[in-house]
């Protein structure tokens, strides 16, 4: 994010586009309140009309998969209108003329078929924004993100806060507003295939004369290519590419899309080691299992989606033979010959963070202590940190200005048809987080929601295939045929449904196409094509969804019992059971 | 009763509350007043705690190593030592045959904290010598 999350309040216009923070950021969300209180102007682009909407001066009900014709025409509308700043776009950028070669192209008149908006209202929010005083914040989440053309989109985003100088200045420019606890985090201490920690990159020469200086190896020992992206993991495999899969903490059978095939593919692995807290069902097809702590359990630094380091404490000890994450790697790599040796969090922190990243040197445990932060860039120790970025319009290239680019319109890669007549869109829910493997095992959560989830569904979508609401319904795509419940939903677009990514039986991510771009390489998890069928003996559904539950739940607990069975005991399996099989979620009923 | 300051770890607003302890089990979460979250917090976070100590509701925690010599064979506790010397002895094998970007790893976007991705990422580039660490925020 370019600006604070405490700061969003303050701007004159928040444009929420492809983001739901009351889902995925509650806290976030009560900010677009506090902003909407304190008078700013608030749109929201959306196929659904989101909680936010309710509060919106502007809700643009766009169709699915069109963002970047959307937001070429939003420039469009920008330039028609007079509205660009041009002395910000003179000093500030570079390509302004070859991106109004490509935005030209897309009048709001040319597009309201693609988009599903009304030209007046593309200008009308185009003006609000543009105009808006002192700042306009463009927020997006996964609806940007994980869309074939999600790079094009941000691209475009980024430019429109350019060319309006909605950037540059304290609480304006981009909010992509991280969904993981420390998404930003892992990103910022380079597990990333392309950068060392602090966005170093590792094909810079000098940058790994540091690192290999630092970590006291000779540098030809570090790689001077960019690395494999986790996301064609399955692939790789696949492909004899990748022989070895040392997974900490992620558990891709539940959340990566075509989730059937890709452990197919892992089967593949001569090697595949899980460093987990729980038995999830990516465990279960691990070769060896490494018990981790839990959060409560360990201590250490989180970022937060605006680049803010926090300290947080552990609770309770280690529980059984856990061991922190940290300290099973070093033990690891000092077997492999190459020895790494750390006291305590702090004193990764300090050397592997503070002392060479020069962006974080400031972010000291003591200045984290209690209530306290550190929000990067932090480079000195008296440095009271950075809410805002491109401050005045210095940007983070080589030239200071930022470069505007604009891509055409591509359609999403699995367009509905006949047989597929809806677009499947996976989104989240407020009481569940990721896998579920955390808030599946809360209680009160699990109260409130539990298998096999819904499939919202429009009211005349529904109605035409006899579903009324909370019925059990079949959803299929050209991957698979799951069982979930329909949630007959009068605030979603004819034509789509809207899943989340959780459950083990109304699994999202059987059904998903598993397609990514070409430059980032995120799966298109916000469209792909499917059929949704009433399930005619409801009895027989409710009653197969009960055993499937307990059978998928069973296994995962008899291969976690193996750990309290020790290996010269009596008892213990030397054969395969029926832990090492999982249960067929498609029964041939079916 | 003690109070232990911790970051939420599910979404990345980065909201600061105490854990509750009681007799070594969480019992109870209470906001603070954080930067983001100002003395608030929303259902996970009041709500999201008691995993930690085992539910057994979904899923059970793991406590001790286990591991498997071939696909053929079921899982077996094991102790540290083992497990991690075989380990060690399969990835340098692998890296010996297939070169060093035949092994990935990933760091964790989730509660593991940003020293185990320091790590993790130095042990991919120093120890194995691959740039094949990533993490999962593409999902």
């Amino acid at each position: 994010m370019s600006c604070g999350v405490p700061g969003m309040e303050d701007a004159g216009c928040l444009f929420l586009f492809g983001y739901n923070p009351n889902t995925s950021h509650p806290i976030v969300a009560r900010r677009v309140v506090r902003a909407k209180e304190k008078g700013a102007k608030i749109i929201v682009a959306d196929p659904r009309f989101i909680e936010t909407a309710r509060i919106a001066d502007i809700y643009m009900p766009l169709k699915n998969g069109s963002n970047v014709a959307f937001l070429n025409s939003f420039a469009y509308s920008i330039i028609d209108q007079g509205l660009v700043d041009e002395e910000f776009v003179r000093d500030h950028t570079t390509g302004y003329e070859d991106f109004v070669k490509v935005v030209e192209r897309y009048a709001p008149e040319r597009t309201k078929d693609i988009t599903g908006i009304d030209p007046a209202m593309m200008n009308e929010a185009a003006r609000m924004y543009a105009t808006a005083e002192p700042s306009s914040i463009i927020c997006w989440g996964m609806g940007v993100c994980q869309q074939v053309q999600n790079v094009e989109a941000v691209h475009t985003c980024a430019a429109i806060a350019c060319i309006t100088h909605q950037i540059g200045k304290p609480n304006s420019g981009v909010a992509p507003v991280r969904g993981q606890n420390n998404v930003q985090g892992a990103c910022d201490m380079g597990a990333l295939p392309n950068f060392f920690p602090g966005y170093q990159s590792v094909t810079n020469p000098e940058v790994r004369e540091k690192f290999a200086k630092a970590w006291n190896i000779p540098v030809d020992k570090l790689s001077d290519h960019v690395g494999y992206k986790v996301s064609d993991i399955g692939h790789l495999v696949e492909d004899g590419k990748v022989h070895a899969f040392v997974n900490m903490g992620e558990d891709p059978l539940q959340t990566e899309p075509d989730a059937a095939n890709l452990k197919r593919q892992l089967e593949g692995l001569d090697l595949f080691v899980c460093l987990d807290i729980f038995m999830t069902q990516t465990c279960a097809e691990a070769d060896v299992i490494l018990p981790a702590t839990s959060w409560g359990e360990h201590e250490g630094v989180f970022t937060a989606c605006d680049r803010t380091f926090q300290y947080f404490s552990a609770a309770v000890p280690p529980k059984g033979e856990c061991r922190h994450d940290w300290q099973i790697i070093s033990d690891l790599s000092t077997r492999m010959g190459y020895p790494m040796h750390y006291e305590n969090t702090k004193e990764i922190w300090d050397k592997e963070c503070r002392e060479l990243w020069p962006g974080a040197y400031g972010a000291t445990y003591e200045k984290m202590a209690g209530l306290g932060h550190a929000q990067w860039p932090i480079p000195t120790l008296d440095h009271p940190g950075s809410p805002d970025l491109f401050l005045g319009g210095k940007f983070s290239t080589p030239d200071r200005r930022a470069r505007l680019i604009a891509h055409d319109f591509v359609y999403p890669t699995e367009m509905p048809d006949e047989k597929y007549p809806l677009v499947l869109c996976s989104v989240r829910e407020v009481g569940h987080y990721s896998c579920r493997s955390m808030t599946g095992n809360c209680e009160q959560l699990t109260d409130l929601a539990d298998e096999p989830g819904y499939a919202h569904i429009a009211p005349a979508d529904a109605k035409a295939r006899g579903i009324e609401h909370d019925d059990l319904i079949w959803v299929y795509s050209r991957r698979g045929k799951i069982i979930t419940r329909a949630f007959v939903d009068d605030r979603i677009n004819e034509g789509a449904i809207y899943m989340t990514y959780q459950w083990w039986i109304g699994k999202t991510n059987d059904l998903m196409l598993h397609h990514v771009d070409s430059r980032s390489h995120t799966p298109e998890d916000k469209y792909c094509a499917c059929q949704v069928e009433r399930i005619d003996d409801q009895m027989w559904a409710e009653e197969h969804c009960q055993e499937l539950y307990m059978a998928l739940k069973e296994r995962l607990f008899k291969k976690a019992d193996r750990q309290y069975v020790d290996s010269d005991e009596l008892g213990v399996p030397t054969e395969l059971d029926e832990a090492d099989v999982t249960p067929d979620p498609q029964p041939a009923t079916a | 009763m003690e109070k232990h300051m911790v970051v939420c770890p599910y979404c990345g607003s980065g909201c600061k509350f105490n854990l509750l302890v009681e007799n070594g089990l969480v019992v109870g979460s209470e906001p603070l007043n954080g930067l983001t979250n100002q003395g608030e917090l929303c259902l996970k976070g009041y709500s999201g705690y008691d995993f930690i100590n085992d539910t057994k509701i979904l899923t059970p925690r793991l406590y001790h190593p286990m591991m498997r010599t071939s696909r053929e064979k079921p899982l077996k506790r094991v102790s540290w030592d083992t497990a991690l010397d075989f380990v060690a002895e399969k990835l340098l094998a692998i890296k010996e045959k297939y070169g060093p970007d035949s092994i990935y790893c990933t760091g964790s976007s989730r509660g593991t904290g940003n020293e185990s991705n320091l790590v993790m990422q130095r042990f991919a580039r120093a120890c194995i010598g691959t740039n094949n660490v990533d993490n999962c925020a593409r999902t």
